[in-house]
């Protein structure tokens, strides 16, 4: 018993814990939770961009591996990807040398000039709505959080195609999908069976639409997704889970928004009527709901009116 | 390009606005005291411009804020050009004497005025259609009964979240291809035909440079002998691709709906139960 106490107490004084420092951003410690071997997870704050938050509301993930730390996603802002590769820097010895972004919400990229020894990439689609959309983002993110970005940092990844890759001697598989924002990278590790989903995934917290091509296309993606039986996913936003509840979770909030949006719309009535349903007890757990709801009728309900009542294809 | 006018710079909006506000204090003249005898009680919503726009839209008339004006919207605009707005007074309705007249605007849109809507005969007073918002600010919807306004309001903001990227997201460049088609559908209860429309139109104001103003000024509903029973007229504040709902008394024949821009462009649809 005293011998194993001991043991206990050598491994959590071992180096590189014993020298860690809590990593501050926005006043807050930054925390990397373990999610399998030489895995963890960053996670961000379950709220839309802010002052308060200075941006810090999307996840991150990082892999450790012999020849180097693949990041996956940077977070939404060069300074707090400083504060992430200090933390990172408590977990590994080695640099980060790959950043992938999952898509082109400022949330999951803008902190990459912080990495700049490492290789960014991302998918094709994905990058070419980096750069359709990356001016009005950086608007969007510098009026939310009130803070003024630089904007030559926030640069573009390079392209890579999905498929089976290997990062140094490390391999992953990438998958090319797009129902929440076009162009969505899902990494899976068959390793440690973790899949890395971006914003294909929400859990805890409501799923937001702005960019999606269609809710039956994200639905269909989801279950692709689930027929990879990995065992844990790290979401976009919220935290880890049994790669299932995560799937299910987003799967059954965006049937029910496809099955209200199409029935208030099929009765010719206004977007305003379907703001007046209430929301299911079922998705209380959610962080966010009334507000994503709220964003995803005004981006989506011309779309079923086009298709339920003006004929329009798809 | 038609749709780039939704993206109004807000620097240059908020000169022009306060131009405008500028401009609306020194030409109209100060509250008469017959003017103040007709104030009604402290704006709900609390914005500066309610004495301008009452006396400018409003006139002399009687007002009174009434809770039975049901004015919707969301509490935020996540486009700013397209934010559905929604009337129902339909409870102020039941309560007496025919609606005769119906005016709506945004406190600080440049344009404010949204639309003048008749219900003449058989328009019901209720409706639904989408507005441009230029900033956060209190919309209002006069309904005038008996020679008195009762006015009702909502307060949207304008802000969208961090990864909506208005007029990127929904621009249409290829408006020219659609332009003037005017869909509709007629939906039967047992005590109003729902009518809602859409005209594929780009609404620009002509408040962007070089872009003349071009958009659609007036709608109007016909009963099938070709009676006009309802007049909507609209302003360039109301969003691109005007899509309306309207709730009209019963009519076995069903309706026709009639548009005019202000080009001389008209377009028309029959929609019948």
């Amino acid at each position: 018993m005293k011998a194993h106490f001991f043991v206990s107490l050598a491994a959590l004084l071992a180096p590189p814990l014993m020298a860690s420092e809590p990593v501050m951003f926005c006043e807050r410690p930054l925390v990397a939770q373990p999610v399998a071997k030489n895995t963890w997870m960053v996670e961000g704050l379950k709220e839309e961009l802010s002052a308060s938050n200075c941006g810090h509301i999307g996840n991150q993930a990082f892999i450790a591996t012999p020849s180097g730390v693949i990041l996956i996603d940077s977070g939404s802002s060069p300074h707090f990807g400083e504060a992430l590769k200090t933390l990172i820097a408590q977990h590994s010895s080695q640099p980060v040398r790959w950043v992938l972004n999952t898509h082109h919400h400022p949330d999951h990229f803008f902190g990459n000039a912080a990495f700049d020894e490492a290789q960014h990439l991302t998918l094709t689609t994905t990058r070419a709505l980096m750069a359709r959309d990356r001016d009005a983002l950086i608007d969007n993110v510098e009026r939310l959080t009130g803070r003024s970005l630089e904007r030559s940092l926030i640069a573009l990844p390079d392209a890579i195609e999905a498929g089976d890759i290997t990062l140094g001697s490390y391999p992953l598989t990438l998958y090319a999908m797009g129902g929440h924002s076009g162009g969505d990278l899902v990494i899976m590790d068959h390793a440690t069976g973790v899949l890395f989903l971006g914003d294909m995934g929400f859990y805890q917290r409501t799923a937001a639409t702005a960019h999606t091509p269609g809710l039956q296309q994200w639905l269909e993606e989801l279950s692709d997704l689930r027929a990879l039986d990995a065992r844990i996913a790290v979401p976009g936003h919220g935290p880890s889970a049994p790669s299932d509840t995560v799937l299910e979770q987003t799967a059954h909030y965006l049937t029910w928004l496809d099955q209200r949006l199409s029935d208030v719309a099929s009765e010719g009535l206004g977007a305003n009527h379907a703001l007046t349903i209430e929301l299911p007890d079922a998705f209380s757990t959610m962080a966010l709901t009334e507000y994503e709801y709220t964003r995803s009728v005004m981006q989506l309900y011309p779309r079923y009116e086009a298709r339920l009542l003006w004929g329009a294809p798809h | 390009m038609a749709l780039l006018m939704q993206t109004f710079i807000p620097q240059r909006l908020a000169t022009a606005l306060a131009a405008l506000a500028c401009l609306l204090t020194t030409v109209l003249p100060p509250a008469t005291h017959a003017a103040t005898m007709n104030t009604a009680e402290k704006d709900p919503l609390n914005s500066f411009m309610w004495p301008v726009h009452r006396e400018r839209f409003l006139g002399d008339a009687p007002v009174v804020f009434d809770e039975r004006v049901i004015v919707s919207a969301p509490g935020f605009a996540e486009d700013s050009g397209q934010v559905p707005l929604e009337l129902d007074a339909s409870a102020l309705e039941a309560s007496g004497e025919p609606i005769t007249d119906i005016i709506a605007w945004v406190d600080l849109n440049p344009i404010p005025r949204l639309f003048r809507y008749s219900p003449m005969s058989h328009g019901l007073a209720k409706l639904s259609l989408n507005i441009r918002l230029e900033q956060a600010s209190a919309v209002r919807v006069a309904v005038k009964q008996g020679g008195t306004w009762h006015v009702g309001g909502t307060y949207i903001e304008a802000e969208g979240g961090g990864c909506s990227t208005p007029g990127i997201a929904t621009a249409d460049t290829g408006w020219e291809n659609t332009f003037g088609e005017l869909q509709g559908r007629l939906f039967a209860g047992e005590d109003e035909q729902r009518l809602r429309v859409r005209l594929s139109h780009p609404m620009d104001s002509g408040l962007i440079p070089s872009q003349p103003a071009f958009y659609v000024q007036s709608f109007e509903m016909l009963d099938h002998q070709g009676q006009q029973v309802a007049t909507l007229d609209i302003e360039a504040s109301v969003s691109a691709n005007p899509t309306l709902g309207l709730h009209m008394r019963p009519s076995p024949g069903g309706y026709v709906i009639g548009a005019r821009d202000n080009n001389g462009n008209r377009f028309s649809i029959g929609l019948q139960p």
